[in-house]
């Protein structure tokens, strides 16, 4: 049966371009994610090594080593022990890594800088000269050239430089090295100075994270000299490792986080190859629709049931490997090709590599292959089902009714019900893991069961939509006229949609509960607090007023707070109070229960716990009114603050309150922030308040949203391809019937248009149910995961989901234009003389 | 001929200097060589001749469904060569109707919708007392609601028939239309469709293999080699036989 499979994939090339893309691109998912994994860690590999580049062993201290003893003295590596290994005779060289930070002054501005020993004779601390010479004294050092460009400093520059020891003095640089690649590393200005001016400067944190060692001759012979050394000197907790020993100790440590990411990747690749399964299922059912008569031809001819089986098995086969090989190659081309990119975009991380290894080439092909023929094996088994007699059978069936299997609907309601339980159980109790277990069941349940509503809501929204339009009539039947190809069909849309807005539902009702548990926290939207300043009434007025004319600002109003002394009630001792102005308060609190009268005090966090009337507070006694927000300070008027005795004065600072615009974006509020902080001349973490973190929780909420819609996006991609791949197969099924449409007067452009209503009837119905199904997931899962942070807040992004909607009909429109081309192409003779 | 010695209000089809040809070079056939013909208002006429001789590609040309290479075609006073894709296909809606020998109906709606499938496509309502008539002579009543795979193969023509006959179209061809129906049922569709040109003035067109089929036609053209070469009134299956047997010497 090989020669009727290769023949038969010769002569159907054309009707599996769509399925070799699916599954490629479905491979290439997955590929792509374990060869991120690799190359994460070859590139960290580099990266990190850089550190070693040249070294033959490290010494550090491993807490893994050090026995389990309270009692137990850490071993502290300092320049001593460096100058002892130095003596060994089987060492060349041997230098200390260290995070010692400092502060570097120059002209304008004041860096923080990490301070490093390095020494002309012991391979200058692994740094790499680029310009000038190694410090000789200690009023020399030298920089990294991608700081030392920051900060416009060069050779022959004199800056300040202040140490551990928070003695400052003037230093000249003598010399620029290469900024290290090693990301623990990278991210600081790095400062090499003398050794012993470095020990002064580091103070008591003069220690060593590793030892950098080379060998004068042989590496196991300093292995052996530096395990006596410490076995001497009772260092049991010191371990020494090769550089590559180390760096790949190093990189196992940085990259439990990327086993993450290759996991969460892998559950998307996963859906991805769902979804390609599905288009495979259908392609091979089409297919092997349209052979039947050729099939049970096979059959009357003498061909055993097994053969048949095969033969499909094997052009499953091929297209397999075909399609497997061609998505892995995809994901290489495409990894480095971002590689590249990074390459040229960021030259400063040259040391990021494509590294592929056996297994991450492999699996993909094999997981893609065994994918294309399991799927295909059910349509096989129809195949194989086939009577001889379907061979002469008379006249095309108008439409398949494929019963589902009992076995399916049975499974199906009974996955759909338990998980469906599981995730209420677990939306009200609050537990995620208990509703992801109820989804990961019911999901595949409602799937199971789709048979069952899905062509019945394409016809029923088909003839809706169709009115009295023939064309559209005829779309409508059409599309459910083989109700299992159709169910196929639309379901891997539906996976694809339904993962895409539950998380957009949840997404957005968690940034809402988010935003209403943040709100509970704070009274106002921005608190400008200026600490630093000594208190000055007038100004902080001025600073409200011009803050007050910025645009996005809608009210302001000044605080001071203060610490009193208390006597009695819970809190004894001195606690920190914040006086306002009650009318300009008024204006810019959120929550008028909170605005104080003077003689009141307005406390938060009490526990629910019954409190007293009366506190009394710096000496006076205070009316007491309890309020169920959660604001850090409680709340006074300026005037009754001013009445009382107040503690230390140099706790005392003033502030401005601000209101802001309602309808701000993200991106603005972050610009606001920004601009409050210049015009007020402060840190812009001194201005905070709810909109700021409720701004930084929803642009975390949204980039994450952007990444997981992206992944999904491959499998809506796949889905769609499967919707143009159904379509045009069923166009060549039916070319004699659109002939004699256009036969009757049916135009070419009605044609398309019918053929392009059957595609929107499929991906838009699809999409739809996907999206109801997607909000129900989303409102329950958003519930199970944040109603034990707060009041939830469930908000449904319309305009997305409106988005992905559209999105689908107008992908679905693109899937109908070649099969409605090719079919309009054909005069009505042509068409009708087919066979 | 002239279009002055034939006014061609007189036929419901006329064609002159109908050449097409397939393929080029070595494999070129010339399906119709300079036909002129012309087809006489309520009229059945049969085409007939050897297999290859080029009566489906005519009937084709004549009817729209495929572009002669030369020629011009009159139906209802156009010319169909000047017209574009979506006029011919306007023309076939309004002023032609079909019957083909098989796959006549669309399979996944019922009798009636097929029936009224041109009319619907049209967007015009049916003449309900001409739609009776036609469903009660060709004894489809209580078939309407039949799919066409409910139907029996003379059934399914018949359907055909009626769907052709309802716009009253100024021309109904039909290519071997009881070429796979056994002899009784065949004999009851062309009896049928007799009494359409006798009784209701139509047109009717058919291209045949069968001398029984075509002695119910008023008019028999003979086809050979792409060229019509002769033609026979009054048809009986004797004259036919005798006029086919000729045509292969
Ligand atoms: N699509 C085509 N491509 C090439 N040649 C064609 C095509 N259609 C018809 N022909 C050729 O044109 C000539 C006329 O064909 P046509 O189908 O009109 O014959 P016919 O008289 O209807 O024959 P039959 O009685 O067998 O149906 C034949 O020689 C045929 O081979
Ligand atoms: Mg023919």
């Amino acid at each position: 049966m090989l020669h009727v499979a290769l023949a038969n994939i010769k002569t159907y090339a054309r009707r599996y371009i769509a399925v070799i893309l699916a599954v490629a691109i479905g491979t290439a998912f997955l590929a792509a994610t374990l060869a991120v994994n690799t190359s994460t860690r070859a590139t960290l590999k580099n990266s990190l090594g850089d550190t070693y580049k040249n070294a033959d062993l490290v010494a550090f201290q491993d807490w893994e080593l050090a026995p389990d003893d309270p009692d137990f003295k850490y071993t502290e590596l300092g320049l001593k022990q460096v100058q002892q290994i130095r003596e060994l005779p089987q060492i060349s060289t041997a230098y200390g890594t260290a995070f010692v930070s400092g502060e570097l002054r120059t002209a304008d501005d004041g860096y923080g800088v990490m301070l490093q020993p390095v020494s002309a004779e012991q391979n200058l601390g692994g740094m790499e000269l680029l310009e000038g010479r190694a410090p000789l004294n200690s009023n020399e050092i030298i920089l990294d050239d991608e700081h030392a460009q920051k900060m416009l400093v060069s050779v022959g520059d004199t800056v300040g430089l202040t140490g551990a020891d928070s003695a400052t003095r003037d230093v000249k640089v003598v010399g620029i090295q290469r900024t290290s690649t090693d990301p623990m590393l990278s991210g600081y200005a790095l400062v090499g100075m003398q050794e012993s001016a470095w020990e002064k400067s580091a103070g008591e944190s003069a220690q060593f994270q590793n030892i950098v060692i080379d060998a004068r001759d042989s590496v196991p012979a300093a292995q052996q000299a530096l395990a006596a050394y410490l076995a001497e000197h009772r260092m049991i907790d010191v371990s020494v490792m090769t550089a590559d020993e180390k760096v790949i100790n190093d990189v196992a440590m940085l990259t439990d986080g990327t086993d993450q990411l290759t996991i969460v990747l892998l559950v998307f690749a996963l859906v991805a190859l769902v979804v390609t399964g599905l288009v495979v299922v259908n392609t091979f059912n089409v297919v092997i629709a349209q052979r039947t008569r050729e099939l049970a031809l096979l059959r009357t001819l003498g061909a055993k049931r097994q053969q048949i089986r095969s033969s499909v098995l094997i052009e499953a086969l091929v297209i397999g490997v075909v399609a497997s090989l061609l998505g892995v190659a995809l994901a290489v081309a495409l990894m480095a090709g971002l590689i590249q990119l990074v390459h040229v975009m960021v030259p400063s991380m040259s040391y990021a590599t494509l590294a592929l290894n056996t297994t991450g080439l492999v699996v993909p092909v094999v997981v893609g292959i065994l994918m294309t023929v399991i799927a295909a094996s059910l349509p096989a088994r129809r195949a194989m089902k086939l009577a001889p007699l379907a061979a002469l059978r008379p006249f095309d069936a108008a439409s398949v009714k494929n019963r589902a299997g009992k076995l399916r609907i049975v499974f199906g309601i009974l996955l759909t019900l338990a998980g469906g339980g599981l995730l209420a159980w677990g939306a009200i109790a609050g537990s995620l893991p208990i509703a992801f277990g109820g989804g990961l069941l019911s999901f595949p349940g409602i799937l199971m069961l789709a048979s069952l509503f899905v062509p019945a809501s394409v016809f029923g929204i088909g003839k809706l939509v169709a009115g009295r339009s023939v064309a559209g009539k005829l779309a409508a039947l059409n599309a459910v006229r083989n109700p299992g190809r159709t169910t196929a069909t639309a379901t891997a849309l539906l996976i694809g949609v339904t993962l895409v807005s539950m998380i957009m539902v949840g997404g957005q009702t968690a940034k809402a509960s988010l935003n209403n548990s943040i709100a509970g926290e704070y009274p106002v939207d921005l608190t400008v607090s200026l600490y630093e300043r000594a208190v000055n009434e007038a100004k902080t007025q001025d600073l409200a007023r011009e803050l007050g004319s910025l645009d996005g600002i809608e009210e302001t109003s000044t605080f001071l707070a203060g610490s009193v002394e208390t006597k009695g009630g819970d809190n004894e001792g001195g606690f920190s109070l914040m006086g306002v102005d009650p009318q300009t308060f008024s204006k810019v609190v959120l929550d008028q229960n909170i605005v104080p009268e003077d003689g009141q005090i307005i406390r938060f966090n009490t526990g629910g716990e019954e409190q007293p009337k009366k506190l009394t507070v710096g000496g006076r006694e205070l009316d007491v009114k309890v309020s169920s927000a959660s604001l850090f300070q409680d709340l006074v008027t300026k005037d009754t603050l001013e009445s009382l005795k107040t503690g230390d004065a140099a706790d005392e600072y003033a502030g401005v309150l601000i209101k802001v615009a309602p309808d701000l974006s993200n991106s603005e509020i972050t610009a606001l922030v920004e601009q409050i902080a210049d015009v007020a001349n402060v840190e812009s973490y001194m201005v905070s308040g709810g909109v700021v973190e409720n701004a930084m929780f929803s642009q975390v909420i949204d980039v994450l949203l952007a990444i997981v819609s992206a992944l999904l996006a491959v499998a809506v991609l796949i889905a769609l391809i499967g919707v143009a791949n159904t379509l045009s197969l069923s166009v060549l099924e039916r070319t004699r019937e659109n002939s004699l449409l256009r036969a009757l007067g049916l135009k070419k452009k009605q044609l398309r248009a019918m053929l392009a209503q059957e595609a929107v009837l499929i991906g838009g119905v699809a999409a739809l149910l996907g999206l109801v199904l997607g909000v129900v997931y989303g409102l329950l899962g958003a519930h199970a995961t944040l109603s034990a942070i707060g009041e939830m807040s469930y908000e449904i992004p319309w305009l997305q989901l409106a988005l992905v909607l559209v999105v689908s009909i107008v992908a679905a429109l693109l899937a109908s234009v070649t099969p409605g081309r090719r079919a309009a192409k054909l005069s009505p003779v042509q068409g009708l003389a087919t066979e | 001929m002239t279009s002055e010695t034939l006014p061609l209000t007189e036929y419901a089809v006329s064609a002159r200097g109908l050449t097409k040809s397939y393929g080029h070079d070595s494999t070129r056939v010339e399906a119709l060589r300079t036909v002129d013909v012309a087809f006489a208002r309520s009229r059945f006429t049969a085409i007939m001749g050897p297999s290859g001789s080029g009566k489906s590609t005519l009937m084709h040309c004549l009817a729209g469904l495929d572009t002669a290479d030369a020629g011009e075609i009159i139906i209802g006073g156009r010319d169909l060569m000047t017209l574009n894709d979506d006029e011919l296909t306007m023309m076939r809606r309004e002023q032609i109707g079909f019957v083909f020998q098989s796959f006549n109906l669309v399979p996944t709606i019922n009798a009636k919708d097929n029936i009224l499938l041109p009319l619907s496509l049209a967007g015009k309502s049916h003449d309900r007392e001409w739609f009776n008539t036609v469903i009660d002579a060709l004894g489809l009543r209580d078939r309407l609601s039949h799919k066409p795979h409910e139907l029996s193969g003379g059934q399914q023509q018949r359907v055909a028939v009626a769907r052709a006959l309802l716009t009253r179209p100024e021309v109904v061809f039909g290519d071997e239309p009881t070429g796979n129906l056994d002899s009784r049922t065949g004999a009851e569709v062309l009896s049928l469709m007799r009494t359409s040109t006798r009784e209701m003035g139509q047109t009717i067109i058919m291209v045949t293999h069968d001398p029984a089929a075509a002695s119910y036609a008023d008019t028999v053209l003979l086809m050979k080699d792409g060229s019509i070469v002769g033609q026979l009134e009054n048809p009986t299956v004797a004259t036919v036989t005798e006029a086919l047997a000729s045509l292969a010497e």
